[in-house]
């Protein structure tokens, strides 16, 4: 049992300990709304000090421990409702139907949808990243150097917090909603010695730069399974199309020529799915991947 | 020992209430409330002695919002951290109407056992 708080950073400090090994988003969570609460509580006693106004805290907000028990029950409880079923048909015998039952999964698609996007997204991190990076080294000896680096990481933390929103809309895996609790207040050169030796600083720029080969990695892997797959069911239907003369204007071939034979052309359909099939479930294997990555570089170091 | 009991109790019993509460609050306001706002309104209510701490409001608010009975939105303040102001939702007051029902019919059944007490 700790001492009562006295002021608010003690309190915030107390909530986290109470917190500790919790969902680091949480815990963000957590402690943004016990500031919001002790905040405006001071503000609405002016005449009071600080330490008198959280002596009445414990009995109308609560001690950092009962409030850290709230938090965690409540989290119990969201996170059983809000957990995505499993899709019914991956549960049914039919090893066909349980193969394909990856087609009911929405994390598949939104994965999918996601390694379509990481080209764009990489390659804009990986700009920012490099030009910011290379200005702030340039700009070091100047005055603006050092005002300018700053502001250089806090965008990257915007970054990386719009990252996670995505990849939580893509996965529903819990990612932090708010940008990183500040701490205790500081002065001015004490924040700028923290942000330099935070660990999560530099992981967050290593995230952002790996996005490009990643990004890259991702978007041929999409595309080439999505035309691949698509060109393989569509052939067949396009051969049929051409003997019968309805596609006049395009000439269709397909090589070897024993494939666009009428007894192989319906493999090849077989063969599109296959691909078609293979690449939904690399896509939510990679999400997965995504998923883990962002929580050990963006959320997990430092916390 | 019964004050202990008494305490249990109570906290077992503020489970769901405490989230029918905060949806009737919010249900009854014409404007978005942030957390410090709802929490003051219900220590009023019940003249200065709230029935339940008001940092455990705060969790119930964030679970509303993700069950979609709610929505937010942040609005930055010069007192401190940015506030974040809720809203109920459709759903929200249909799930409220629906829970006011089960309380009602739940306080009638336990009122008609519990009365006995009071002689």
């Amino acid at each position: 049992m700790n001492s009562a708080p006295r002021s608010i950073e003690e309190y915030l400090r107390q909530l986290r300990a109470a917190l500790a090994g919790a969902d680091p988003a949480l815990v963000q969570d957590a402690l943004y709304d016990a500031e919001e609460y002790l905040r405006a509580e001071l503000a609405a006693h002016p005449g009071k000090s600080e330490g008198d106004v959280l002596e009445l805290i414990a009995t109308t907000y609560g001690a950092p421990e009962e409030v850290a028990a709230a938090y965690r029950d409540n989290e119990a409880k969201v996170n059983a409702a809000l957990r995505q079923p499993v899709p019914r048909a991956a549960q049914s015998r039919g090893a066909i139907r349980r193969f394909f039952s990856i087609y009911s999964d929405a994390r598949a698609y939104t994965s999918l949808f996601y390694m379509l996007l990481t080209l764009a997204t990489g390659i804009a991190y990986f700009v920012f990243v490099v030009t910011g990076l290379s200005l702030s080294a340039g700009f070091a000896v100047l005055i603006i150097g050092l005002p300018f680096f700053i502001v250089f990481i806090g965008i990257a933390r915007v970054l990386a917090l719009g990252e996670g929103r995505l990849l939580e809309a893509i996965s529903g895996e819990r990612m932090p909603r708010r940008p990183v609790h500040p701490g205790p207040k500081a002065n001015f050169f004490k924040r700028i010695v923290e942000m330099l030796s935070d660990v999560r600083t530099w992981t967050t720029l290593a995230y952002l730069v790996v996005m490009l080969p990643l990004g890259i990695v991702y978007f041929t892997i999409a595309v080439a399974g999505i035309a691949l797959g698509g060109g393989l069911i569509a052939a067949p239907f396009a051969t049929v199309a051409h003997h019968l003369g309805w596609m006049t204007q395009q000439d269709v071939s397909i090589h070897p020529a024993w494939l666009a034979l009428p007894v192989t052309l319906p493999l090849l359909v077989g063969l599109g799915l296959l691909v078609l099939t293979a690449l939904m479930y690399l896509a939510r294997a990679i999400g997965r991947f995504q998923v883990g990555l962002a929580r050990t570089l963006l959320v997990k170091p430092g916390t | 020992m019964t004050d202990t009991l008494s305490r249990k109790f109570q906290k077992d019993l503020n489970g769901g209430l405490v989230a029918l509460v905060l949806l009737g609050v919010l249900a009854d306001s014409t404007q978005d409330l942030y957390g410090y706002e709802i929490a003051k309104r219900l220590q009023k209510a019940n003249e200065g002695e709230a029935l339940f701490k008001e940092g455990t409001v705060y969790p119930v608010l964030r679970a509303l919002s993700a069950h979609g009975l709610l929505t937010s939105r942040i609005v930055p303040s010069y007192a401190g951290p940015p506030r974040r102001y809720y809203r109920i939702t459709e759903e929200g007051r249909a799930v409220l109407a629906d829970w006011s029902e089960i309380w009602r019919q739940t306080r009638n059944f336990v009122d008609r056992f519990s009365s006995g007490v009071r002689s």
